[in-house]
């Protein structure tokens, strides 16, 4: 076919700047990205705090650590889904690609994750530094993650709340574009594929060694991995997103 | 002729339905397209794929020269705001503007302000509690102060009442005089935008069933009124799309445009003509076509007005 004027397009550069203002187009849901993770965040210490404190009032000395601080990083999951389902449709009105649209909205997550990551390490720090709130009792300083310092359990929690973040949106994609039914084959094929490794390790009599290898590894090194897994559920959720119609 | 858009042998087939069938067209710069026709005639999907917010199954779509598809050089210079838009959740329409003043270069804060006076759009109250008039009047609101180079409006009126719609053709012509550019409305009230547009795609079943400046849609057809018999003797042979009698008194409105001698006769036998509405030219069209396909398929490729 002819084309009329072919450099016309080429003559405009895209503005810039396009991928930060997606962020700040993401953060317009401040309910979704700072209220209620902040509240979960709250909420989950108070309840630990609470429950320290009557396990305390028990005559239990020893060290106290619940697992009330996975919560506020769990959330990432609905954040994930959240950040797909409502700002995508809205994005396309704004003549975003999808790819800008995604990697603005992982960066979003990151800030958001940044936070949290902070807000968990200056927690932590302080319970180190107070002996458990000086009752034994730890919500963010989790030894086997701080083994590496407080650094390494920052990025420990920061890629947990990446990892979660992305597969929320990935599942929120699949259920936009092929429906419930597609979500529940994908899920049926994501546990099919967990038992098919639990069987190999099994018949493998491999458990053993797998339980060494999580040990050996230690919290970094699981952590590292966890990156390179999020890094490959983020591709996968960007090709799924890549056709989808808004 | 400078086209900003051009579309070659589209076809766009959902699972149960085909919504565009091998249709081909080009958008000039610098007017305003009227894209008409009926509930379900492939108009939104036409407008989603040129925005590439929808893809087409076979066929090639030429935006400024390129494929438009996640191609932000492209897309950043065009605005298409649903008729059904989603917005985030939680927003307002004050978030829903500013995310719009960052993503459109040349967005006008002014014009979007008198624009929100004119359709007083509530600006703290969520989108979600909004009307169905005021949700399109945000969608009319950034689709006119993007004043993106390529603009599409979807049915922009649902909701609104005639004066939030004479309000909106007043703003966009107004606005259009001094910034030309691309407007693609797609509408079903024909007889309001008629006097807006300069050309008329009219798109019927997936297919385009004219594709002519406005001025000559209209000399499509000619209407011409006076004594029954007189009216009869004249369209003798011609092909009617309508009919109306009013006691001895008939207006008839054929296809084509009788040469001038053909006229002077008419007028010698007392008969006046009348324009004809864009509305009624379409909608007789549009029902002669859908009639034509039900009975044969074959005859309905080859009509008369291709």
């Amino acid at each position: 076919m002819t084309t009329l004027n072919p450099g016309a397009a080429m003559d405009h550069e895209v503005p810039r700047n396009r991928l930060l203002n997606v962020v700040r187009l993401q953060f317009v849901n401040t309910q979704t990205f700072v209220v209620v993770p902040a509240l979960v965040l709250g909420g989950a210490w108070l309840i630990s705090m609470l429950i320290f404190w009557v396990i305390g009032g028990a005559g239990v000395d020893g060290v106290k650590a619940g697992g009330g601080s996975q919560a506020p990083l769990w959330y990432f999951l609905a954040i994930g889904i959240q950040a797909m389902t409502m700002t995508f449709p809205f994005s396309q009105a704004m003549s975003l690609t999808r790819r800008e649209f995604f990697i603005g909205s992982l960066a979003a997550a990151a800030v958001s994750g940044f936070g949290m990551a902070l807000v968990f390490v200056l927690l932590g720090l302080f319970e180190q530094a107070t002996g458990g709130y000086g009752i034994n009792g730890y919500f963010a300083y989790l030894e086997w993650i701080w083994v590496a310092g407080p650094f390494a359990a920052g990025l420990t929690y920061f890629t947990a709340t990446l990892f979660f973040f992305t597969i929320g949106f990935w599942f929120a994609t699949i259920f936009k574009r092929f429906g419930a039914l597609g979500l529940t084959t994908a899920l049926l094929g994501l546990g099919l594929v967990l038992v098919g490794l639990v069987a190999l390790a099994t018949f493998q009599q491999a458990w053993p060694s797998v339980g060494r290898w999580f040990t050996e590894t230690g919290s970094l090194g699981l952590t590292l991995w966890g990156l390179l897994l999020t890094g490959i559920l983020a591709v996968g959720s960007y090709l799924t997103l890549r056709r989808m119609p808004a | 002729m400078n086209s900003v858009i051009q579309v070659r042998n589209l076809t766009k087939r959902y699972k149960d339905a085909v919504a565009l069938d091998d249709v081909s067209f080009d958008i000039e710069k610098d007017a305003i397209y009227g894209l008409l026709g009926r509930n379900g005639a492939g108009k939104t999907t036409a407008m989603s794929i040129l925005t590439a917010q929808n893809l087409p199954t076979s066929g090639e779509v030429r935006v400024f020269g390129e494929n438009p598809y996640e191609n932000a050089r492209v897309l950043s210079r065009l605005c298409f705001v649903r008729e059904s838009q989603k917005y985030p959740d939680d927003a307002n329409p004050r978030h829903a503007f500013a995310a719009a003043r960052l993503f459109f270069p040349r967005w006008d804060q002014g014009l979007a302000e008198e624009l929100i006076d004119d359709f007083q759009i509530p600006l703290k109250r969520t989108i979600k509690k909004l009307s169905r008039g005021q949700l399109s009047a945000v969608g009319v609101v950034i689709g006119l102060a993007s004043r993106a180079e390529v603009t599409f409006f979807d049915e922009p009126y649902l909701g609104l009442d005639a004066v939030a719609r004479q309000i909106f053709y007043d703003r966009l012509l107004a606005d259009y005089a001094e910034f030309p550019r691309t407007i693609l409305l797609s509408s079903h009230l024909i007889d309001e935008v008629s006097n807006l547009i300069e050309r008329v795609l009219l798109i019927d079943a997936g297919r385009i069933l004219m594709d002519e400046s406005a001025e000559d849609a209209r000399s499509l057809a000619t209407n011409v009124v006076g004594d029954a018999a007189a009216v009869d003797r004249a369209v003798n042979g011609r092909e009617v799309i309508h009919r109306e009698s009013l006691g001895r008194v008939t207006s008839v409105t054929f296809l084509g445009r009788p040469e001038a001698s053909e006229r002077a006769a008419m007028a010698a036998q007392g008969l006046e003509f009348a324009p004809v509405s864009l509305q009624q030219l379409i909608v007789r069209l549009t029902q002669q076509r859908s009639a034509g396909r039900d009975r044969s398929p074959a005859e309905s490729q080859e009509g008369s007005l291709r």
